[in-house]
């Protein structure tokens, strides 16, 4: 590789870097930007966006696994998956040092919110990828800090994180589990979230 | 773009790590070669990501994946082959999949889209995964720019240190990797940055 186009090369990476950067510097903390509003102008939480049912059913992917082997469970009673038979479900694997996780959380949250009373029930499997991550301690303090309210099924050495996943496995998961126990709806990482919000809508109201 | 833009994004994340420790210390004990070596380094780990998320192969599994990592230490320090250089890119692409066999990603929106699709598309899921490792792997760019960019009189100073940082990452990365603990120390190394 000659002088002149390790150059280039070195440049052309160097600018791809600070564009990234400059972008992370454009997004704004939702943390501050709420705290300077709330100094000026006072303002209400935006509602969040209506969600439309699906038309038709979802596809079925295959049979929901047990969720095995597990270290204990936060903020529930449950002390099985099985104690969530018959309801929707969604199962999230994530860890609460992950990014992409954390960036899910909010529509999760909107989610778990509205259908909740009408028998959603979600769960988050807690994965940790790291050892620092595994901290029963941490994991209850990080799902306060981050609005974790549902039950949370401590998947400490990923029994769970594996098997469901087999040889593709990624952190965030999530899944959607009608009340037969079928999986109807697999997102890998970020998004997909008005697919996921209209295929939990329609299984509720199907089984209402 | 976007694809492009979030592989920026995940390479300061921790999750890229087990990718971008093993890239650097590739990149070191390649010297001279480290741009070859890296290009090695890049289209195996691309490969391997590639079977490997599409569902056709690919998990080599830890054993192999430490053989492979200590195959390419002595690719890339025992100069005992003359065509130097074909032996830099063979060691920089064994040790990449076997990388990308250890690498368990974060996955953003597009990244989550693709892989998503993956098992469905041919090719051009590999020409897309290409795009986001390309942005994933640009600290990786600049570290093989600059070395090669070292001059020759500096280069021969730095040599050994670099050599014996380089081949001691891989050869760490190699026995953790041997022994299952190589999630408890890239844990460790992303603790410590945090702190």
């Amino acid at each position: 590789m000659s002088r002149g186009s390790l150059i280039a090369l070195l440049v052309a990476a160097l600018a791809l870097v600070g564009l990234v950067f400059a972008n992370l510097g454009d997004t704004e903390d939702p943390e501050q930007t709420l705290q300077g509003e709330a100094e000026t102008v006072p303002t209400e939480d935006p509602a969040p966006p209506a969600i439309v049912p699906l038309e038709s059913p979802p596809p079925v992917l295959g049979q929901a696994l047990d969720l095995t082997n597990l270290a204990g469970w936060l903020q529930t009673d449950a002390t099985e998956f099985a104690d969530f038979d018959g309801q929707v479900r969604v199962v999230q694997f994530w860890t609460f040092g992950c990014r992409n996780c954390k960036n899910t959380l909010e529509n999760m949250s909107h989610l778990y919110t509205q259908f909740e009373p009408q028998g959603l029930e979600v769960i988050g499997v807690h994965s940790p990828e790291f050892d620092y991550e595994a901290n029963v301690e941490s994991i209850a303090q990080a799902a306060i800090d981050l609005g974790v309210t549902w039950p949370i099924a401590l998947d400490t050495d990923k029994t769970n994180f594996r098997s469901w996943q087999s040889g593709r496995r990624f952190w965030p998961r999530t899944f959607v589990i009608d009340q037969e126990g079928q999986i109807r709806f697999d997102r890998i990482g970020e998004g997909g979230y008005d697919e996921l919000n209209s295929t939990v809508a329609y299984l509720v109201a199907a089984g209402s | 773009m976007p694809l492009l833009f979030e592989g920026l994004e995940a390479a300061i994340l921790p999750c890229s790590l087990i990718l971008l420790i093993p890239g650097a210390g590739v990149a070191l004990a390649a010297r001279q070669r480290a741009a070859v070596a890296l290009i090695g380094f890049g289209v195996g780990a691309l490969l391997l990501s590639w079977l490997r998320f599409s569902d056709r192969g690919g998990s080599l599994g830890n054993g192999l994946a430490a053989v492979m990592l200590a195959g390419a230490v002595v690719l890339l320090v025992v100069p005992l082959v003359r065509r130097i250089r074909f032996v830099a890119a063979a060691g920089g692409f064994i040790a990449g999949a076997a990388a990308a066999t250890l690498w368990q990603p974060c996955v953003g929106s597009e990244f989550g889209q693709l892989l998503t699709e993956l098992p469905q598309r041919g090719l051009s899921g590999l020409a897309l995964l290409a795009f986001y490792m390309l942005g994933l792997f640009a600290p990786l760019v600049v570290l093989g720019a600059a070395l090669s960019l070292l001059p020759s009189s500096a280069l021969r100073l730095v040599r050994l240190p670099m050599l014996v940082a380089g081949a001691g990452v891989l050869v760490i990365l190699a026995m953790s990797t041997a022994a299952g603990l190589t999630d408890d120390l890239v844990g460790q190394l992303v603790e410590w940055s945090v702190a």
